[in-house]
């Protein structure tokens, strides 16, 4: 210690420093501040722009569009709405009575299906206003599939988290072979498909009780989940011709069940995966404590568990829908007519003899996008962060 | 309200508990009396939590009975056993109020919304927090949030308390506090409380019987001046006390105990050769060099406050001795130790047991 002492001064930085700076904890320096809002002002550009694009195009007729590009309603054309009346006068049925006849039958139609298993109602075909049509369609399956979806899926998420599995190896192997057998017994030796499965079923419990005490390999919790996410590694694609023939074979084309079961379960390995990670993150002594307190496992699961994951919920709940709302694939194989969804207008809008109808797309998706947009408001609300705060510690 | 619930006697029959090949509890028994306040105490890893999360149903014995009143609770749901817990971290519903917190034992029982109203009123008041009833955890302190887990455990009556470290989470001077609140609670209800700590000086203050656990093995099981007088073995001499017991490593001949060149003359009779001196630091003095039966230096002193800790070296040991609040004397220094006779005790090096 020889009494110098060695100390940053601030008023000696130089040029740099002060640019690259920070000037205080918790603020940008100038440079920083610079490049950070001209990236978020440049991807605003990306995002925003293609919005409003869409949402004038809607607004333009077929000259404004083939002349274009114009940028600034009345300033560089003149707005009207040809592109939304074209939807209506196109279609006989899209009329006010048409409509309201057809919210009616929907709600006819549902109920009917509903009691379909007590007493046989024949379902009555709707007048067709295609676009009406397309958007119950769309609001009536992916509403339906996101919450068969979010609820199955976060309940296997928790048993998942909460409970320990530890199946066989040796009985998922046993169980595959099995399956095989059924698939071939039914195909190649002609025995009825009820007879093989309950014979394979019954041998599948026999042998797990008696040879599969002997299988010493078992899997883990973290198999079970990884084994429910590889099921996403698959592109769609490649299984919707299986797809398409299990529902003829059962009849179910074009129906909004054949849509709500495929979209339900396909987005159940994200759902799972995602609130995997939430209910990992709430800490096990709430849930031991409201046992001791006398909850059911439900009632846990109900009132401590799921409103602690509220805001989890909310989110997995709003990308499932939205990628419900949004399905092209599934939904252009499996429907034809009746259970069409509004990914296919819009892209119908690109098929016919005049090549694309740009504004009349447009005004579809405008259509198209106003739900997802109102969802997305009343659900951010719930994606708060702070809920688990004072739950342990001090 | 108090003296209207009377505990009920919590047994443990011969309790063992392995998680895979790990043994975290072996055959432990204990007999809980109605009323009383056990602690269970060890350091972490010795199986006092997993004890307790057995009576509470939270975890499942490898084998034996575990008993609360005369209803055999082994294999039965946590909610029929009637206990109630406080969690190291509280466990308090951080999207309920603190009424809400409070009431949800009740609510899950279906009482009537007015009945659980006033018991929350009452089991509130009872801890101080009437005034926070509207608020919600995250808005209270560690010692507020305590309450309300208290007030939780209290508000049904459960007929056994169990407590898992309640207390670690708040600092020194609440904790003191809070220790001499939950003695008089317990005592002024009358519940039956199975409390599990790691700090020996709250096992001390507010046991009627402290169990000591180590390894999975009930190592002593009395009040906590028998534990402190007359400590069962080793492990226990040393765990008990703060701070903890003086030992000096040499060999028993006899009625004499040999440490180096110096003899000091014991109460037991044996002849060990690898055994070991035990004396607590109050028993212990320094006296002039010498004088007393061992000679050492002065390694360092301590100024508590009304006494002064003095850590003295030998050959191989460090002793702590208890001494005056005036007593100064320089590092390095050589001193005698006197060691009083009646208070000292022998171990067997090998087993760690006492020989008496």
């Amino acid at each position: 210690m020889s009494g110098t002492s060695f100390k940053f001064k601030e008023a000696d930085r130089n040029l740099m420093e002060r640019l690259f700076e920070a000037p205080a904890i918790g603020k940008m320096s100038p440079v920083a501040k610079v490049v950070a809002y001209s990236m978020l002002a440049f991807w605003s550009v990306f995002v925003i722009f293609p919005i409003y694009w869409v949402v004038i195009t809607a607004f333009k007729d077929a000259a404004a569009v083939n002349q274009g590009p114009f940028y600034i309603p009345f300033v560089d054309f003149q707005p009207n709405l040809d592109a939304w009346r074209v939807h209506v006068s196109t279609d006989p049925f899209c009329d006010g009575y048409a409509v309201v006849r057809q919210f009616g039958l929907l709600i006819y139609n549902t109920v009917a299906f509903i009691l379909s298993p007590v007493v046989e109602i024949a379902p009555m075909e709707p007048q067709i206003c295609k676009l009406y049509l397309a958007f119950t369609n769309s609001l009536v399956i992916s509403i339906t599939a996101t919450i068969l979806c979010v609820a199955a899926g976060s309940m296997a998420a928790y048993a998942l988290v909460r409970i320990e599995y530890k199946p066989k190896f040796g009985n998922i192997v046993m169980f595959v072979l099995l399956a095989l057998g059924v698939i071939l017994a039914t195909s190649y030796a002609g025995i009825p498909w009820y007879v093989s499965s309950a014979v394979a079923l019954v041998l599948f419990f026999l042998l797990a009780r008696t040879l599969g005490r002997r299988f010493k390999a078992s899997l883990s919790n973290g198999d079970i989940l990884f084994w429910m996410i590889s099921q996403r590694i698959l592109p769609p694609i490649v299984i919707i011709i299986p797809i398409y023939m299990m529902y003829q074979a059962v009849g179910l084309l074009d129906t909004h069940l054949a849509l709500i079961i495929i979209y339900a379960v396909a987005n159940l390995p994200i759902v799972v995966w995602l609130m995997h990670d939430f209910f990992a993150s709430l800490p096990v002594e709430l849930e031991e404590s409201a046992q001791l307190d006398g909850s059911t496992r439900f009632g846990i699961f109900w009132e401590i568990v799921l409103p602690l994951t509220r805001p989890g919920l909310a989110a997995t709940t709003l990308l499932t829908l939205i990628l419900n709302w949004n399905e092209y694939l599934f939904a252009v194989f499996l429907s034809t007519a009746k259970a069409q969804t509004m990914p296919i207008m819009v892209a119908a809008k690109n098929a016919g003899e005049k090549g694309i109808l740009w504004w009349e797309m447009c005004a579809v998706i405008v259509i198209m996008i106003i739900p997802v947009i109102l969802m997305a408001v009343v659900l951010q609300r719930f994606i708060a962060k702070g809920v688990l705060l004072g739950a342990v510690k001090g | 309200m108090a003296s209207t619930t009377r505990g009920v006697p919590v047994v443990f029959d011969k309790i063992a508990k392995s998680f895979g090949a790990v043994r975290v509890l072996e055959e432990l028994a204990l007999a809980i009396e109605p009323g009383e306040f056990l602690v269970l105490l060890g350091a972490s890893g010795s199986g006092k939590t997993t004890a307790l999360r057995i009576l509470a149903g939270l975890e499942t014995a490898s084998s034996g009975r575990v008993r609360i009143g005369d209803r055999d609770v082994t294999d039965i749901l946590p909610k029929y056993r009637d206990v109630s817990m406080v969690f190291q971290s509280y466990a308090l519903y951080p999207h309920k109020t603190v009424a809400e917190n409070i009431g949800f034992p009740l609510k899950v029982r279906k009482v009537p919304k007015d009945q659980q109203d006033k018991a929350v009123r009452e089991a509130a008041a009872q801890v101080q927090i009437d005034k926070l009833l509207d608020r919600y955890p995250r808005q209270l302190s560690g010692g507020q949030r305590q309450r309300v887990a208290l007030a939780r455990a209290m508000v049904r009556r459960p007929s056994v308390f169990l407590m898992d470290e309640p207390l670690s989470n708040l600092d020194a001077k609440l904790r003191g506090h809070m220790r001499a609140e939950l003695k008089h609670m317990q005592s002024a209800l009358g519940i039956t409380t199975i409390y599990v700590t790691h700090d020996q000086i709250e096992a001390m203050t507010l046991a009627h019987r402290v169990a000591i656990l180590e390894k999975g093995i009930l190592q002593q099981l009395d009040t906590p001046a028998k534990i402190y007088n007359d400590p069962a073995n080793l492990f226990v001499a040393q765990f008990i006390g703060s701070p903890p017991m003086n030992v000096v490593h040499g060999s028993l001949q006899g009625t004499t105990f040999h440490i180096g060149g110096a003899t000091i003359d014991v109460n037991v009779n044996g002849k060990i050769d690898k055994a070991i001196l035990g004396a607590r630091p109050e028993d212990c003095s320094i006296v002039e060099p010498g004088e007393g039966r061992i000679n050492a230096r002065i390694y360092t002193t301590e100024l508590i406050g009304d006494h002064t800790l003095v850590t003295v070296e030998t050959n191989d040991d460090k002793l702590t001795v208890k001494a005056p609040k005036d007593f100064t004397a320089r590092d390095g220094d050589t001193v005698g130790v006197y060691l009083s006779k009646d208070h000292l005790f022998v171990f067997d090096a090998a087993t760690g047991a006492r020989v008496r």
